[in-house]
């Protein structure tokens, strides 16, 4: 075992462990909790965020495709550690009818090929509420459509969840939004109009699609005989219409059932055979997604999601981008032409590269929440299988939370699966980390 | 002969034992007691466990009618903007990180320990539950509640109340299988607002969680009357700016 891996045990084992703290009975301090109380109550602003530190052990596959065409240049061998440093900030003032905020993202990492930084504004917007059932809001932000845990095909605007890690934060876009509300008696409780202008331009936007052009979108929300109801629409020349559905309703108090559904008219997309040859595929792509979340009696919660991504290679194109990056490789070995990794690198951070590139997917997980009266604590077990070709993904995770404000995450990701297969071509054989995750406030 | 079933039928089906309609009318005004019916508040809610370790979370509420109420978290700052919607008994949680509201369940817990979804998103006791039993004991009523529908978190409660005041002491919180969940005591009467005297503390143990102690401080309860809209799943990000 090298240090860096000795120094991932040693790090898990001693965050795991319990603090010990002097046993004492709490008293109610009243008039110190009140004085709390009143100065978070009449404060207009509020600054926080997170520092993150996540040292990563990487069980590189040297013959899988992603791995070739990454590392063709330099090898990292078979294995090797990646140190990883975020820090969060987010900031919020209001006065009046008048709010803004902003959430920043500057991601720090050192491995064998050395630092590197990148800083982002994931969010940064103003608003204007005359009233609570009408609002106004300008900036960047996330539009946060779907109702899917893993996957959301009805998120038009939204850059794409890395289903790993589902619940993280991501980059918003450059946008204008007005969201109408209404409240009613009866079976319809809750209507709502969320519309919005996308402006794509070489500065604003400028990966969402075609240059130059103003975006718009809209969605309607229903809150219908307690059922979650939402359709959504984005039209403008940027990117071809789309059409979206989606809903969720709890048909027991412990069982949550949700769905959703999205049609992207002509969708372009550029397949490469196994020869280089690269092609464009135009038609209407049907996405759609069921799930559902089920809670126990001893609070085991289980997530279950199909998901039928209609924009995803077929097996035989994913297998024809993996014949061809062998290819390439081998020419590279034997030539020194490094013409066909090289476009092969640039497929691989596209859509051959997605998280999901494929079509038939199912998720499932399993959370057991503090097992052992160990407060805080939820070990978990994460799968994702592609179904065409039966290759997977399986995460094992402990999280614990030992202190206020300190999360701890020791999860190992494997990716299993024959050669040319999904799982089985990508970069990493398994992946260990630890996340040790600070928050704080002012 | 007819008289005999006449007797029989007004013994069975007309003469309702008198705590039914009494038990009732002592729940509401327990209820009006413990919170007007549309307010907002603060809560700091502390979990204490058995080596004296605590984690403490401050929450912004607000209420309004019988069945609407949300909460949004102020601190720690890992919950800071996370926020719980109930419209009867559709529940849900917005995690800003996540950035979407997703459906929860009122036996889950968002904070951990002993507090579940429905000891933080109350409603009236009356909404939920009917009185099946009455007693007078010394200064206090004894009521034996059941609940109305199996969506609410306890089976069965029985609630010790204050006669004069008409404020609880005790509720004990029972499952389906008459196991003892956990037993809730309010404590610290003081005036608010409106004058009236509540009880500002609501300590919670429970056997499930030996040696844990968990502690709700009431602070700055007002009537407040909002639109039905702050009520709403497309609001549940936007509470923060109502405060």
């Amino acid at each position: 075992m090298g240090l860096p891996a000795r120094l991932l045990v040693l790090l898990a084992l001693g965050l795991f462990s319990v603090a010990v703290y002097a046993q004492e009975r709490y008293e109610v301090d009243l008039a110190e909790i009140e004085k709390e109380i009143g100065k978070a109550a009449d404060k207009p602003y509020a600054v926080g965020g997170f520092f993150e530190f996540q040292p990563t052990l990487l069980g590189i596959d040297r013959d899988s495709a992603f791995s070739r065409v990454r590392f063709f240049r330099r090898d990292p061998g078979s294995l090797f550690d990646q140190y990883n440093f975020r820090l969060r900030l987010e900031g919020s003032y209001k006065k009046d009818i008048f709010a803004a905020f902003f959430r920043s993202d500057t991601f720090v990492r050192n491995d064998f090929q050395g630092w590197d930084e990148d800083t982002k504004l994931f969010e940064a917007f103003v608003s204007a509420k005359p009233d609570p059932g009408f609002t106004l809001e300008a900036g960047k932000k996330i539009t946060k459509w779907g109702k899917g845990y893993a996957w959301n095909p009805v998120s038009f605007i939204d850059r794409a969840k890395n289903p790993e890690d589902p619940t993280e934060a991501l980059e918003g876009s450059t946008l204008m939004t007005a969201d109408l509300i209404r409240s009613f008696d009866g079976p319809l409780k809750t209507a709502a109009l969320s519309t919005l202008l996308l402006p794509v331009y070489e500065h604003v936007n400028a990966k969402f699609g075609e240059l130059n052009n103003v975006n718009f979108a809209a969605k309607t929300y229903l809150l219908l005989y307690d059922t979650d109801i939402d359709f959504m629409v984005l039209t403008g020349s940027s990117r071809t219409t789309r059409y979206g559905f989606d809903f969720a309703r709890n048909l027991t108090t412990n069982f949550e059932v949700h769905g959703e559904w999205a049609l992207i008219n002509n969708q372009k997309t550029r397949v490469i055979d196994r020869q280089g040859r690269m092609s464009t595929r135009e038609a209407e792509a049907i996405s759609y997604l069921l799930g559902l979340r089920y809670l126990t009696e001893l609070e085991t919660t289980y997530i279950v999601e199909y998901y039928r991504n209609g924009s995803g290679f077929t097996r035989a194109e994913l297998k024809d981008f993996f014949d061809f990056a062998g290819a390439s490789y081998r020419t590279f070995r034997a030539t020194g032409d490094d013409s066909g990794l090289r476009r092969a690198q640039q497929l691989a951070e596209g859509a051959y590269g997605r998280p999901n590139a494929g079509q038939h997917y199912l998720y499932f997980r399993v959370s057991q929440k503090e097992p052992f009266d160990i407060l805080y604590f939820t070990p978990a077990f994460t799968s994702i299988v592609n179904l065409t070709d039966a290759s997977l993904t399986i995460i094992p995770e402990l999280a614990y939370s030992p202190m206020t404000n300190l999360e701890l995450r020791f999860r190992t990701v494997f990716l299993l699966g024959k050669e040319r297969t999904d799982y089985g071509e990508k970069q990493n054989d398994y992946r260990v980390e630890l996340r040790v995750r600070y928050h704080f406030g002012l | 002969m007819n008289h005999l079933f006449l007797g029989l039928f007004l013994l069975l089906f007309v003469a309702r034992p008198a705590y039914g309609a009494d038990g009732t009318a002592i729940l509401k005004r327990v209820d009006a007691n413990l919170q007007p019916e549309s307010f907002e508040s603060y809560r700091k809610l502390i979990n204490i466990e058995p080596n004296g370790a605590k984690r403490e979370f401050l929450l912004y509420t607000l209420k309004k009618g019988h069945d609407k109420i949300v909460s949004l978290f102020l601190s720690p700052a890992s919950e800071k903007g996370r926020a719980t919607l109930r419209l009867g008994d559709n529940m849900w949680l917005y995690i800003p990180d996540v950035g979407r509201a997703i459906r929860i369940t009122s036996l889950q817990s968002v904070v951990g320990g002993v507090f579940n979804n429905a000891d933080i998103m109350r409603l009236d006791y009356n909404v939920e539950y009917d009185v099946r039993g009455l007693e007078e004991k010394g200064n206090e009523y004894v009521l034996e509640l059941k609940a109305k529908t199996g969506a609410v978190a306890y089976d069965r409660l029985k609630m010790w109340v204050d006669k004069k005041i008409v404020i609880p002491t005790k509720i004990e919180c029972y499952a389906a299988t008459g196991l003892l969940i956990k037993t809730l005591y309010f404590k610290e009467m003081k005036p608010f607002d409106d004058g009236i005297l509540r009880p500002s503390v609501n300590e919670t143990d429970s056997p499930l969680y030996k040696g844990y102690q968990s502690i709700i401080v009431y602070a700055r309860i007002k009537k407040r009357v909002v639109p039905d809209e702050v009520f709403t799943l497309e609001f549940l990000s936007k509470v923060e700016t109502i405060r």
